[in-house]
């Protein structure tokens, strides 16, 4: 493999991968909890900035070319675990004043409203991270275990680590009854409330875990492209993740892993062949048209993505089951 | 579901509803109402269309707050309650209209209605499946019998939003019952329900009763509450016009301009 595939090809695992924890971070939210967070990209904004500023080392380095808060140097993976403990703390306090009320128009208005306060606020408080020029020049981690060809391929070990690890904790919540009690807060909030669910608590929770998730998704990301600006996390960005889990299959961990490779990653790169034509920045533009179109046409015809939230059947337990073999109970 | 103290005290109120009120945009839906609904017994609410029954069982119930009054729970305050915290206490309200779960099963849907779930813990996330995994086993033999009671067995892994609007009833019902209620809350369970489900949802009522539940139920079709309830609260305009038993507001004449006489 030349070098140059190998780079786009880890590349491309890289962002598949950042792209699966993000998916996976919004499902729980949006397919599970059924709470649309439009403020989605910022939490991923935060657990990159954050892993930046824990990376780069005093702001004065580089001639002092960039400005920006603590210019910490802590080790792998402290900046990424970090970024995504400061993306649940923020999603905290954002969703005490969300989630007090239950309407989900009201939220998605509240979390819309706060991703672009917080853009406005990073672009214009330019000490915080530098303002609209961003961080650049982030060291890479681990980059002294592996030569400079061979260190891309390190890095999307380390990415399908994370992915590993972050499933497994994923897995535990929609597989058991706190994930049930969700999902069924999704569809009917006021009778899990009359059944004795504390839904703002759960709803609470929920958005604190998912969104730590997509802040490490956004501290992984910084560490692999080595640079981070107010460009990169525009609120329209959360429409990609929202419509590659609405195409893949919102509430299904494994639809939402199809969506991300066909929506962030494949139509990304199918369009990024198309020469440009038209006035400057039109392909761009028409990206968005057609992932918004995508969106539209699966909610109209396929509403439940290509692979749908999965049918929960349990076993009978032994005890109902005289005079036949004893299966084992558990959730299938 | 119902405890031994329910079963044994049947003369003392275990609701008591105190001069509530609530308006809606300055129009009084529920002036002044009081009454009270003893332990171990079905109290039915009726009135025309407007009377505010709907309105009282969603101030019981916690999803609206009244203007002023109190709701007493076997002899404690849940005024200030939000409706999570009622249903712990054992107050369980249906729906005039279906609200099940659509996206789950219906087996799924009775195991929600379980209280105090170890699995729903966030430490379920440190420890997994092996937290949760044996009162789960137990639930779900509950639950299976109680499918099995009320006949729908074979419907237990079908999508509860794939059901008829009588099986919705019933495992609404169903689903209350997994909660554990003391006090059951029944918002018009016959509505839109045919004759002969009607029937069905009747005689589980009719056995729920003779087990000791207590239930406040509000229904339009009088020969079922006569059948079903020792006592009748008539309500008109916002107000508690009558209470007493149905054979005998039958004869009442505010009771037939209210409501019998439409």
């Amino acid at each position: 493999m030349s070098q140059a595939v190998s780079f786009y090809a880890t590349t491309i695992l890289v962002y598949f991968g950042v792209d699966i924890l993000a998916c996976w971070s919004f499902n729980l939210q949006y397919g599970v909890a059924g709470v649309l967070n439009f403020a989605f990209i910022m939490f991923q904004a935060v657990g990159a900035y954050t892993a930046a500023v824990l990376t780069l080392g005093p702001s004065s380095g580089n001639g002092g070319f960039q400005q920006y808060i603590l210019g910490w140097t802590l080790p792998f993976p402290i900046p990424i675990l970090v970024g995504g403990v400061v993306a649940g703390a923020l999603a905290y306090v954002v969703g005490l004043v969300a989630l007090r009320r239950l309407r989900s128009d009201y939220q998605a208005m509240v979390m819309l409203v706060i991703s672009v306060i917080a853009t406005l606020i990073v672009t214009n408080q330019t000490n915080l991270f530098n303002g609209p020029a961003g961080l650049s020049l982030i060291p890479q981690p681990l980059s002294s275990l592996a030569s400079t060809n061979s260190y891309p391929w390190l890095f999307v070990g380390v990415t399908a680590l994370i992915c590993v690890i972050v499933y497994l904790f994923v897995h535990r919540v929609t597989s058991s009854p706190l994930g049930r009690t969700l999902r069924a807060t999704r569809d009917n909030e006021d009778a899990a409330q009359a059944l004795g669910k504390d839904v703002v608590k759960l709803r609470l929770f929920i958005f604190v875990f998912s969104n730590a998730i997509a802040g490490i998704s956004g501290a992984l990301l910084v560490q692999f492209i080595g640079a981070w600006s107010p460009g990169s996390w525009l609120y329209v960005e959360t429409l990609v993740i929202l419509t590659a889990v609405i195409v893949g299959g919102t509430g299904n961990n494994a639809g939402v892993i199809l969506g991300a490779l066909l929506v962030p990653v494949a139509f990304n790169e199918a369009t990024r062949f198309i020469p440009p034509f038209g006035r400057p920045g039109l392909v761009d533009a028409l990206q968005w048209i057609v992932i918004a179109l995508l969106a539209l046409v699966f909610l109209w015809f396929w509403p439940r993505g290509i692979i749908p939230e999965r049918r929960r059947r349990f076993k009978v337990p032994a005890i109902l089951l005289v005079g036949t073999d004893p299966p084992r109970s558990s959730a299938s | 579901m119902t405890t031994t103290e329910d079963r044994r005290d049947r003369s003392r109120p275990f609701l008591e509803v105190k001069d509530l009120r609530r308006d809606f945009g300055g129009v009084w839906a529920v002036d002044g109402a009081s009454f009270e609904a003893q332990a171990g017994c079905i109290t039915a609410l009726i009135g025309p269309n407007g009377a505010g029954k709907s309105t009282v069982v969603s101030l019981v119930g916690g999803a609206l707050r009244p203007a002023s009054g109190q709701v007493i729970l076997d002899g404690q305050d849940i005024t200030a309650l939000e409706p999570h915290e009622r249903a712990r206490l054992g107050l369980v309200r249906t729906y005039q209209m279906s609200s099940e779960f659509g996206g789950l099963t219906v087996l799924e849907n009775l195991l929600v209605g379980v209280p105090r779930q170890r699995g729903e813990r966030f430490r379920t996330l440190i420890y997994g499946k092996r937290y949760w995994r044996e009162q789960e086993e137990s639930e779900l033999v509950k639950a299976l019998t109680l499918l099995d009671r009320f006949s729908m067995t074979e419907k237990k892994d079908e999508f509860a939003g794939n059901l008829s609007g009588g099986q919705k009833r019933l495992l609404e019902i169903m689903r209350s019952l997994m909660a554990e209620p003391r006090l059951l809350l029944l918002d018009e369970p016959m509505a839109g329900v045919n004759p002969t489900l009607a029937r069905e949802v009747e005689g589980y009522l009719s056995a729920l009763a003779s087990e000791g539940l207590t239930m406040l139920l509000i229904e339009h079709e009088l020969d079922v509450v006569e059948r079903l309830c020792e006592s009748v609260v008539v309500m008109a305009q916002g107000h508690v016009i009558a209470t007493g038993k149905m054979d005998e507001l039958r004869t009442r004449t505010e009771v037939l301009n209210a409501y019998l006489a439409g």
